[in-house]
């Protein structure tokens, strides 16, 4: 459940900073000689940023780049698969033994911990710890994921360890078992405790905003120092032993970031791999730059894949005219793909969405419900009595990409008479404008990425009729439809993931009968790695980024 | 030369005579001169072309088929970062002067519809700067004591105004409404002290001459003086403030549009054009060059032009 920050664009940080994906089409991880050989022990991989992290602190930042770091750092229960495709969006037991024990239909889950692991400061990690870091999430100073607020039952007035103390539904029989008691059946549990704020911590720390200067690590790597804004260098944590640690490959020595650069000096720097740049990694590149990197020696350190977030239309289906379901199957028709495509970067960068989730998840089903006909668009316009055309706004953000697609957008519509208002919203409100039904017009466009592969991080979330809140709504479309409702309650009440997830797929295609948003794209990744770089590939997990807990260097004495 | 511009000075030492046959002369005694000036003939050439460039923008588009707005996907290579097809920035005999990487949109008629939002912009703003310029420095210059003392204070203060700075922040705060006008607006407010100053300078030595003490005396109203006596002779300077100032404020509403705070797409213009080529210049240099070289040959134009008009009202003067 959280926003894309793919669609601020290409240049946008939490994507450019690490994001790639694979197993999409156009998959060019190849075994050996490029990014894709095994790793050498030792070394430092640079990374080069345009922006800082949102915070080191596991219980504020959440989202696709910045979770790809917390797992150098820190240890869930819970983790994703390291490596390409299917692999990467696999739930595996981190800190756990398995992936827990449910009993009371899936309302008590139970959990055991490996022996050994211990925090940076020598602190083992028992269950005392694993309790204490998930009562962070209900302190009033956190942000996070929604997760354990929503599926952990706790009093009300509940206000995290520093406040209110102990959370009596998290029990911790002895100093190796932690058992959570859910509001309600979940069976997925094991894949929500992969969010970052489920993050263990020795008990009593943390208060403030402590961990967003100085993190306890709990995994392979631990902050040395940290310039915000600047610089962040991540050295080996001793404590942390390899043999309970299955997933974390962590050939480097070191991590180096260099934060604030600009994209197109990020891109250059890339091409040219001069001095440390050979040992660098970064996001995807700039449009301006795909075509640059044509050449065998260059593809052979490119990597390609989806980000597994969509970028799509919001239609708000409260408003005049687009309360007609026929005039919003008309703009599903009208909307020309291939413009929008092209204004994201053309098809290295960006893919013709078509379904509501994209490829990369579970379950998936591949549809087309509106291929581009602007025929069909004119004849359910007149069915609907409005061929004369009409006007409609458009809330989009002032960035390049955003403003592109709009444009694109605007340009679609205009054989139908649709008269499109581009309505530019601050970056740093928009997602706050567009979420406050009162404030949002009739169009938006925004993005999502799922918190992991399964349609319930992505349908409902986005539109459950009964989850539009006067704030923070997610139901851009405001669509309320009782069979959908009915549906999602259905689904979340099956025992089996992977039959729930098929049934999203078929969710999807019930939604999209009711068009309340038109799909525009699924984002891609293009990113180029370092001459010296090993042991990358784009994980599916986090939003296409180069998996930090695999990737290395070819010859660490370099 | 000598005898015109004495004749001149005779009448409007004489309001009732003579007057309306005055500028006349000079203003064919300037244009006599700058049809001999190489320079200012080509340059007035290339704004004529610029002008009615944008004055033909839709004739353009309906000639070439290709809106400002309108997308044409055909034209670029959407497998390849969409740069457009074929060599120079896609020019062919479909798209004169190429097309927008990403989109496919027709560079010639983006370039005569931003000519139109350019040239308007700096002419409305060039006019309100006159307006305001002309008003408060006489103002200021006829009146003087407290009327001279807060105008030239208000001025004081705009000149010293970071303004760059403050337009970039009133422009990106303001709510999106009528950008050209806004420009318009906010590069006026900052442009008129400059104006201003110079039209309070000649007119404080105006008041005071004998021509004007003459027509004081004889009973002539203070409507008179100012439209008859003062302003006729601040002419020269006008024209030749007025000429330069165009291309500046072509420039900065160019400036202003790169910085992303102009006129907002898909209107196109051409610091907006050249803001998103930026990032384009090493595999579509075209696309750079097209607005860039226009915009440069526009302001050199008219600063040509406007320098030229200078020399030539200068040497009226000292004859």
């Amino acid at each position: 459940m959280r926003r894309t920050t793919a669609v601020t664009g290409v240049t946008a940080l939490g994507m450019l900073m690490l994001a790639a994906c694979n197993g999409g089409p156009g998959a060019t991880n190849k075994a050996g000689g490029g990014p894709g050989q095994a790793a050498a022990s030792g070394g430092t991989v640079h990374v080069l940023a345009t922006a800082d992290f949102s915070h080191l602190d596991p219980g504020l930042g959440w989202d696709g780049g910045v979770n790809n770091f917390y797992r150098l750092i820190y240890r869930g229960l819970t983790t994703f698969g390291a490596g390409a495709g299917a692999k990467g969006t696999k739930v595996v037991p981190d800190l756990a033994t398995d992936l827990g024990t449910p009993s009371d239909d899936a309302k008590t889950w139970t959990y055991h911990l490996k022996d050994g692991e211990k925090f940076e400061n020598g602190a083992p990690i028992d269950s005392a710890a694993v309790k204490f870091g998930i009562e962070r999430a209900w302190d009033p100073e956190m942000g996070g994921s929604p997760y354990p607020r929503l599926l952990i039952d706790a009093p009300a007035d509940y206000k995290g360890p520093y406040q209110s103390g102990d959370l009596k539904s998290i029990e911790t029989p002895d100093a190796k078992t932690v058992v959570f008691h859910l509001k309600k059946s979940f069976p997925d549990f094991a894949s929500a405790l992969t969010m970052p704020n489920f993050t263990p911590f020795p008990k009593g720390t943390g208060a403030g905003h402590a961990f967003d200067t100085k993190p306890i690590a709990s995994g392979p790597y631990k902050v040395a120092s940290y310039v915000h804004g600047a610089s962040l260098k991540l050295v080996r944590n001793p404590e942390w032993d390899k043999s309970t640690d299955d997933i974390r490959a962590a050939k480097p020595d070191g991590f180096q970031w260099t934060f604030g650069l600009d994209g197109a000096t990020i891109d250059e720097r890339m091409l040219a791999g001069q001095g440390t740049d050979a040992d660098a990694i970064t996001g995807t590149i700039q449009a301006a730059t795909v075509s640059r990197i044509q050449t065998p020696q260059l593809k052979a350190r490119t990597l390609t894949g989806l980000t597994g977030c969509t970028t799509y239309l919001s239609m708000n289906t409260t408003r005049k005219n687009l309360d007609n379901v026929k005039v919003r199957q008309a703009i599903e028709y009208a909307v020309n793909k291939d413009t929008t495509v092209a204004a994201l970067g053309g098809s290295q960068l960006a893919a013709k969405a078509t379904a509501i989730q994209p490829p990369t998840m579970l379950g998936r089903k591949d549809y087309d419900p509106y291929p581009y006909s602007l025929d069909k668009a004119r004849q359910l316009l007149a069915e609907a009595g409005l061929s004369s055309g009409f006007s409609l706004t458009l809330d989009a953000r002032p960035v390049a990409a955003q403003t592109a697609v709009a444009v694109a957008v605007q340009e679609s519509l205009k054989p139908l008479g649709i008269k499109v208002k581009i309505n530019n919203i601050d970056t740093s409100t928009f997602y706050e404008v567009i979420a406050t039904p009162a404030k949002q017009h009739d169009m938006a466009l925004t993005g999502w990425c799922p918190d992991w592969a399964s349609g319930a991080t992505f349908l409902p979330p986005l539109f459950d009729g009964r989850n539009i809140t006067s704030t923070a709504n997610n139901n851009l479309a405001q669509l309320n439809n009782a069979g959908v409702n009915q549906q999602i309650d259905r689904i979340a009440g099956m025992k089996d993931v992977a039959a729930a997830n098929t049934a999203y797929g078929d969710l999807d295609q019930q939604i999209m009968a009711q068009a309340p948003i038109v799909p525009l794209d699924y984002d891609k990744v293009v990113t180029v790695t370092g001459s010296n770089i090993a042991g990358a590939y784009l994980s599916n997990s986090y939003s296409g980024g180069i998996d930090l807990v695999s990737v290395g260097l070819k010859d660490a004495g370099k | 030369m000598t005898t015109a511009a004495a004749t001149s000075r005779d009448a409007q030492a004489d309001p009732s005579a003579g007057a309306p046959g005055a500028p006349a002369t000079a203003g064919r005694r300037i244009t006599g001169v700058l049809l001999h000036d190489r320079a200012a003939v080509l340059s007035a050439g290339f704004i004529a072309l610029m002008v009615l460039m944008a004055l033909c923008a839709p004739l353009i588009s309906a000639l070439t088929g290709h809106g400002p707005t309108a997308f044409d996907t055909s034209a670029i290579n959407v497998d390849n970062g969409g740069l457009p097809k074929g060599s120079l920035g896609g020019i062919s005999a479909e798209h004169l002067l190429g097309v927008e990487p990403l989109n496919g949109r027709d560079l010639l008629a983006r370039v005569a519809y931003g000519a139109r939002v350019s040239f308007l912009i700096a002419a409305a703003a060039t006019v309100l700067t006159t307006l305001l310029g002309v008003v408060f420095g006489m103002l200021a210059g006829f009146y003087g004591g407290w009327v001279d003392q807060i105008v030239s204070r208000v001025m004081d203060f705009l000149m010293a105004f970071p303004a760059l700075i403050f337009m970039i922040a009133i422009l990106s705060s303001l709510p999106a409404g009528n950008r050209s006008l806004l420009l318009v607006v906010v590069i006026s407010g900052f442009g008129w002290p400059y104006l201003a100053r110079v039209v309070r300078g000649q007119t404080l030595t105006l008041v005071n001459r004998d021509f004007v003490e003459a027509a004081r005396a004889s009973g002539a109203s203070t409507r008179a003086l100012v439209f008859k006596e003062i302003l006729p002779n601040l002419r020269s300077s006008l024209i030749v403030m007025t000429t330069l100032a165009v291309p500046g404020y072509i420039g900065t509403e160019a400036g202003l549009s790169f910085l992303g705070v102009g006129v907002s797409p898909p209107t196109p213009s051409w610091g907006q054009m050249i803001s998103s080529s930026v990032s384009w210049y090493a595999v579509d240099p075209m696309y750079f060059a097209v607005p860039g070289v226009l915009l440069f040959l526009t302001v050199l134009s008219l600063t040509v032009l406007g320098d030229r008009v200078r020399a030539a009202t200068d040497a009226g003067e000292a004859a």
